[in-house]
């Protein structure tokens, strides 16, 4: 969404009300367009100052696995003297597979009475791109799982088998995305990039602060070595410990509620088979969720995200995806309100049969 | 910015209070340095005290000067990083009230005791008050709106840079940024939150708020207000752990005249304190799914 706004008559303002609610609608209810495929032939993305390590041992692998950049990048600092990696970012690249598709490639059939609808149809992505002063970043067809090398999620049977049932019933409302329910993202799929975010970060003394524009998610990440909550406590968002190795920061989450999904962008394609999926899509998770993330700058205008996920409950192993979140966006960027279970009326009710709200009728 | 060393909220409140009661024999044991800050500190101090009695005389109270002797951020502004809450009873009703069964009885923290409805407009609240249990933006998970957000029982964390004042809500984990860089309001939107533009006079964070819908309510009690609401808030610190908040609220479609409310913002000093997410929604759908 255009973050210059300045409309005067009472008209204009309807207009772009509209057509922010009809642009949201279309992409929780259009299967088509809510399918994202990654285009054909992208080039690998450019990242200066970024180089891959060689690894030379099995502990070096570790220490730095070949999808881990290592940039000569150092970012300034905060008066406490933290990498100061403040302000307005825009989402990396949003149509990446999150897996290599295993069924092989779908495609879905043209929607009725319409042109075809393919992936340079997101709009807002565009704008963003074609922004001579916002930085770049080349879309790319690499797996977002960087580890295992297959690049597929490695699911334990019964996440893999609730993960047919959502495709196979996702009008239901327990079956819905939790995005299109208007709950929070949880870690790591806030970060995964996609059109309708941004991002904003601050820093203060002993904290970093992010900010998603999505549904005004905020995790307030503390530095200070303290553990971790509670085991009885339950958060959609997780509990984040933070800290930082050299000018990454590495954060620690637990806590999880099971609400939320692992992964995912986008929507499914009706009567897409779930062994297709490459978004990501109902991938679900237990309470035991651990994930650590590294988000590491590297330039001033980039930062790297990496994140590893385990779960032995839901994974069979733990599993590493690793891409390019976040790019800076223009300085004068604002994060707007992006009121989504307050605008959700006729969501609720077609999935529910609930009008929550009558006097919106 | 001048940055000088003062002494201790405390002891000069204690000063304030004696001035106040003592003779001219004894007051005269208020020496120097201290006096000027205690005479200051004391017309504050006294308004704060008898505003729940007092007729809405000043239009926009004046912060105290020099009053604040906490810790301050690089740039020299009153350092608010933290978490916050208010208590009270103002989230049920910002009048007077009785305690009722779950209601705990409560002042006004309304300035002159009363809200100054247009008659016409004392319909919709008494039809609001009777239909609070379901019509309450709240019981829909909505987000609470400017200022209702600040005054929930559940606390709040800020976050103070330079060019922010980012302030995040355990409530429905809603969220404001205001823009204290000197940038304009946006036009002609409505937000549940509104569009929050703020600036420092001396110490007090001066945060005014416009581009509201008129979805959202000031309380439990019904008390409202139109797409016209124009809301400025003053975060006046009294030192480190308290906040005097004083809130214009003016709407000229539903009130005869602007008004004001105040209260005090207090400082959670628990160890390790961090906001819990309370994701009002998540439960609304587990209600929904079952």
């Amino acid at each position: 969404m255009s973050k210059e706004v300045k409309v005067n008559s009472p008209i204009a303002r309807r207009i772009v009300k509209l057509a922010i609610a009809a642009s949201m609608a279309a992409f929780a209810s259009h299967p088509v367009l809510a399918q994202a495929q990654a285009p054909a032939g992208g080039a690998a993305a450019k990242r200066p100052a970024a180089a891959t390590a060689k690894p030379r041992s099995a502990a070096d692998a570790r220490a730095n696995p070949p999808w881990r950049p290592v940039t000569t990048y150092v970012p300034p600092r905060t008066p406490d003297g933290q990498p100061d990696i403040q302000g307005m970012y825009e989402p990396g690249y949003f149509n990446q597979p999150a897996e290599t598709a295993v069924g092989g490639p779908w495609k879905p059939a043209a929607p009725k009475g319409g042109a075809q609808i393919g992936p340079t149809d997101f709009g807002a992505r565009q704008a963003i791109d074609t922004d001579p002063t916002t930085p770049h970043v080349t879309p790319t067809n690499k797996p977002m799982v960087v580890d295992p090398p297959d690049g597929i999620v490695p699911m334990q049977p019964w996440v893999a088998a609730k993960r047919k049932e959502i495709y196979a019933k996702q009008e239901k409302p327990e079956f819905l995305d939790p995005r299109v329910r208007c709950l929070q993202s949880g870690v790591p799929r806030a970060n995964t990039p996609v059109y309708y975010n941004s991002y904003q970060i601050m820093q203060k003394p002993g904290y970093v602060v992010i900010m998603y524009e999505w549904n005004h998610m905020t995790r307030i990440i503390p530095l200070d070595g303290r553990p971790h909550l509670d085991p009885k406590v339950r958060l959609p968002m997780g509990d984040s410990r933070g800290r930082w190795e050299g000018n990454t920061l590495v954060v620690d989450v637990t806590n999880f509620n099971d609400d939320s999904w692992v992964l995912g962008h986008g929507g499914i394609g009706e009567g897409q088979p779930a062994e297709t999926a490459t978004s990501g899509h109902g991938i679900v998770h237990s309470p035991e969720l651990h994930v650590v993330e590294r988000f590491t700058p590297i330039d001033k205008n980039i930062i790297r995200y990496e994140a590893t996920i385990e779960d032995p409950k839901a994974f069979t192993r733990p599993f590493t995806i690793a891409f390019d979140a976040m790019v800076r966006g223009r300085e004068d960027h604002q994060l707007f309100e992006y009121a989504c279970h307050e605008g959700n009326r006729d969501g609720i009710l077609m999935a529910t049969g609930v009008d929550i709200d009558p006097s919106q009728k | 910015m001048v940055r000088t060393r003062v002494r201790p909220v405390r002891p000069v409140r204690i000063t304030v209070r004696m001035t106040l009661t003592m003779t001219k024999a004894q007051a005269t044991v208020v020496r120097g340095g201290l006096a000027a800050m205690a005479i200051a500190g004391a017309a504050w101090w006294t308004t704060a005290t008898m505003d729940a009695q007092a007729p809405a005389r000043r239009a926009q109270p004046q912060a105290p000067r020099r009053a604040y002797a906490g810790p301050r951020t690089p740039d020299g502004k009153p350092d608010l990083n933290g978490i916050w809450q208010v208590m009270g009873t103002a989230h049920w009703d910002l009048e007077a009230h009785s305690p009722e069964d779950g209601v705990p009885g409560g002042r006004s923290v309304v300035e002159g005791g009363e809200i100054p409805y247009k008659p016409e407009a004392l319909a919709k609240r008494k039809e609001n008050y009777v239909n609070r249990a379901t019509a309450d933006p709240l019981s829909k998970c909505y987000l609470p709106g400017v200022p209702r957000v600040t005054y929930v029982p559940l606390p709040f964390e800020i976050t103070q840079t330079p060019k922010y004042v980012s302030i995040a809500y355990e409530i429905a984990h809603a969220r404001r940024i205001i823009y204290t860089d000197g940038s304009p309001h946006v036009e002609a939107l409505e937000f549940w939150m509104g569009d929050s533009r703020g600036r420092w006079e001396g110490d007090t964070l001066v945060v005014d708020t416009n581009n509201f819908n008129d979805k959202t309510w000031f309380d439990k009690a019904g008390n409202y207000h139109s797409e016209e609401l124009h809301v400025v808030e003053r975060y006046t610190p009294m030192g480190r752990n308290h906040i005097d908040y004083q809130v214009r609220i003016e709407d000229p479609k539903v009130f005869t005249r602007p008004w004001n409310m105040r209260m005090i913002i207090y400082r959670r000093l628990e160890p390790g304190l961090q906001l819990l997410d309370y994701d009002c929604v998540s439960f609304f759908w587990k209600k929904m799914i079952k």
